[in-house]
């Protein structure tokens, strides 16, 4: 699975910290409301009911023997049922028949002890107080008292409490994404400054000023930078020493060879034997050289410019004295580095006449080049390592004297790497093979 | 006969080039440093120098400045360094061409051939062509400005002749290659820089060229 984003992470931490405290802050308000409320409403209920249970006993004592007639004129609200049991049997207001129901046997049984005391039950699905208080003889006073009302305000309480502590959530993760927002500023431009040092420009630097907090990972970036610039320097005043030191003793060969070349008649067979394969090898070296050192700073950044392709082709085709069809689809004028095109194509096209016979056409698409030729073709498993050094395909055969670098394609792919691009080969309908160099 | 002079301080390479010219036909004249080769041309004249960059003592850049200063004798560079760097500046110091070593020597005789046809064809008799205040006269080899003579190198001039037998029509670079350098694949930076060099002896402003105008993406033209 992918991995979240650190913006998100963070983000979401802010958020579920948010969340945990106001959870916290609100579970514990609300239990303290809570508490605080019933207990309230409790004393007053306990206290009610001894008031009410006064006024029955008064009355039963002065010898009113209609039990229900004396709970009627209770001044009793909606919310409060009494009732009373006086010798196992029970009296309640008219309205209020079956009301004992709802009085627990623990309550009563602490009534039957002579004791008073009050009970938390649930009635008809709402929250009561149940208060039991016993009368002289056989009597005991119950009253219940509703807490719907209550409840109610409590339910209100925590909907408020719930959308603060979300609300809470929201604002934290808010607050995460824009810390993190300016937090991660100066990671953009870190993020640049590599990009620039990827592009070529190996003089970015960051500023270790601009953001105090971060002054090690620019310092760090920095050192990186110099290091890399310092190994590039290195590896390009080796590649410029090597260059001199293999060309020059280069010169004097080629100069040399062409002396003795001259007087080939006049030497017997067998030193005229040997002079050939010197001057065959003695080219084919100054080929591999100059191909190697193409290799060695294929790297450096390409110089685009606005480059007529047909009459690069045509130039490039006359050159090496072959005549392919050329097929234009597209723009004549790209955007290219003409000298890196004319040499991928001037080896794409060696490559057809040293193994393929012969380029037979070249197309120009839109942002393409295809060299066809009408040879054996390039097996399957061969294809993907055609481009790679020193590869050559089994049309070259045992390595005679027409015999490249090796390093022709891989100098193609290198060239169209640095536009971007990619170097394929694929089958010629009709046979033979067809490479294509794309140059986005 | 034509004469050859070659400033190398690589004594193998002195000493085979030498050899391989002569065996082209050449009158090879050598120098080890680049004090002496501005000796042997005062006292040879040769028709062609050929000049190494990496010099013991003076450079190779500061030798073509000293030939360049009393002589327009075609110059090439044949360096082991092909830096754009060096080769921008050794063109800009004066030089004609610039061949990177190893170079085979058919193709040095291509070169030196080709440079010789320049210097030929730059005298070949033609009417006076004007731009406005430039002038020239194929036939004298002359470049006026203002009506005064302008010292061009046979290079330049040719390459101005090539540019004026076609006013108002852009040439392309490898055009221009092909017609004042004898090359069939070449390098484009020789076109550049030696427009640049021109623009700096015949534009008053050379910053701002009227005469000689770049076409972008196309190549050059010269109009009044």
């Amino acid at each position: 699975m992918r991995r979240a984003g650190l913006r998100t992470r963070v983000s979401a931490a802010f958020a579920v910290g948010a969340l945990a405290l106001s959870a916290c802050v609100t579970i514990v308000s609300y239990e303290l409301t809570r508490s605080t409320l019933f207990q309230e409403r409790e004393r007053t209920a306990v206290r009610t009911a001894y008031f009410d249970a006064a006024a029955v006993d008064s009355s039963l004592t002065a010898g009113d023997t209609n039990v229900a007639d004396v709970l009627g004129a209770l001044d009793a609200g909606a919310d409060r049922y009494v009732l009373v049991q006086r010798a196992g049997r029970w009296y309640s207001r008219s309205a209020e028949t079956g009301a004992q129901a709802a009085v627990p046997q623990s309550l009563r049984e602490l009534a039957a002890r002579g004791e008073a005391g009050a009970q938390r039950i649930r009635r008809d699905r709402e929250p009561a107080l149940a208060i039991a208080v016993p009368l002289g003889g056989d009597t005991v006073f119950y009253e219940i008292v509703s807490q719907r009302e209550l409840e109610r305000t409590l339910q209100v309480l925590a909907l408020v409490l719930a959308a603060v502590a979300i609300m809470m959530a929201a604002g934290g993760a808010a607050v995460g994404w824009y810390v993190t927002r300016s937090a991660l500023r100066p990671l953009g431009a870190v993020a640049g400054a590599a990009r620039g040092i990827a592009e070529g420009d190996l003089g970015t630097r960051l500023d270790p000023a601009t953001e105090p907090d971060l002054a090690p990972l620019a310092a760090s970036f920095n050192h990186m930078a110099d290091e890399l610039a310092r190994r590039l320097q290195r590896d390009r005043r080796f590649a410029a020493d090597v260059s001199h030191e293999l060309r020059s003793p280069l010169q004097t060969l080629a100069a040399a060879v062409s002396v003795v070349d001259r007087r080939r008649d006049g030497l017997d067979e067998r030193s005229a034997a040997a002079v050939g394969l010197i001057v065959d090898e003695v080219a084919r070296f100054q080929e591999l050289v100059a191909d190697l050192l193409e290799l060695a700073r294929s790297d450096q950044p390409v110089q685009r410019e606005p480059t007529d392709v047909v009459a690069l082709a045509e130039r490039v085709v006359r050159a090496h004295g072959v005549a392919p069809e050329i097929v234009v689809d597209g723009p004549r004028e790209w955007l290219v580095d003409a000298r890196r095109v004319e040499q991928a194509l001037g080896n794409l096209i060696e490559n057809a006449i040293r193994y393929g016979g012969g380029p037979v056409a070249v197309r120009l698409g839109k942002g393409f080049l295809e060299v066809d030729d009408a040879g054996p073709g390039v097996p399957e498993g061969l294809r993907a390592t055609i481009f790679d050094r020193f590869v050559r395909g089994p049309a070259a055969g045992a390595r005679g004297a027409g015999d490249g670098t090796g390093l022709g394609l891989a100098i193609v792919a290198e060239h169209a790497a640095a536009h971007g691009g990619s170097a394929t080969v694929t089958e010629r309908p009709g046979g033979g093979a067809r490479f294509r160099l794309e140059l986005p | 006969m034509t004469s050859v002079l070659l400033i190398e301080d690589d004594d193998r390479i002195r000493l085979s080039l030498t050899l391989a010219l002569e065996d082209e036909g050449y009158t090879a004249h050598a120098a080890a440093t680049a004090e002496q080769g501005l000796a042997e041309q005062r006292r040879v004249g040769a028709d062609t120098v050929l000049v190494d960059l990496m010099l013991p003592g003076m450079d190779g850049f500061e030798c073509i400045r000293e030939l360049r200063r009393g002589d327009d004798v075609p110059i090439v560079v044949i360096s082991a360094r092909d830096d754009t760097h060096d080769i921008v500046a050794a063109l800009e110091a004066g030089a004609d061409d610039y061949l990177v070593k190893p170079v085979a020597v058919k193709e040095l005789a291509a070169r030196l051939r080709a440079l010789r046809r320049r210097a030929r064809v730059a005298t070949a008799p033609l009417r006076t062509l004007t731009f406005g205040d430039l002038e020239l006269r194929p036939d004298a080899g002359e470049v006026r400005l203002h009506g005064a003579e302008v010292p061009v190198t046979r290079t330049e001039f040719r390459l101005l002749c090539e540019l004026a037998e076609h006013p108002g029509q852009v040439l392309s670079r490898q055009q221009l290659l092909q017609r004042v350098w004898g090359y069939d694949i070449g390098d484009e930076r020789l076109v550049d820089v030696h427009v640049g060099r021109v623009r700096h002896k015949i534009e008053d402003v050379p910053g701002k060229p009227r005469h000689l105008v770049t076409v972008r993406g196309l190549g050059y033209k010269l109009q009044p």
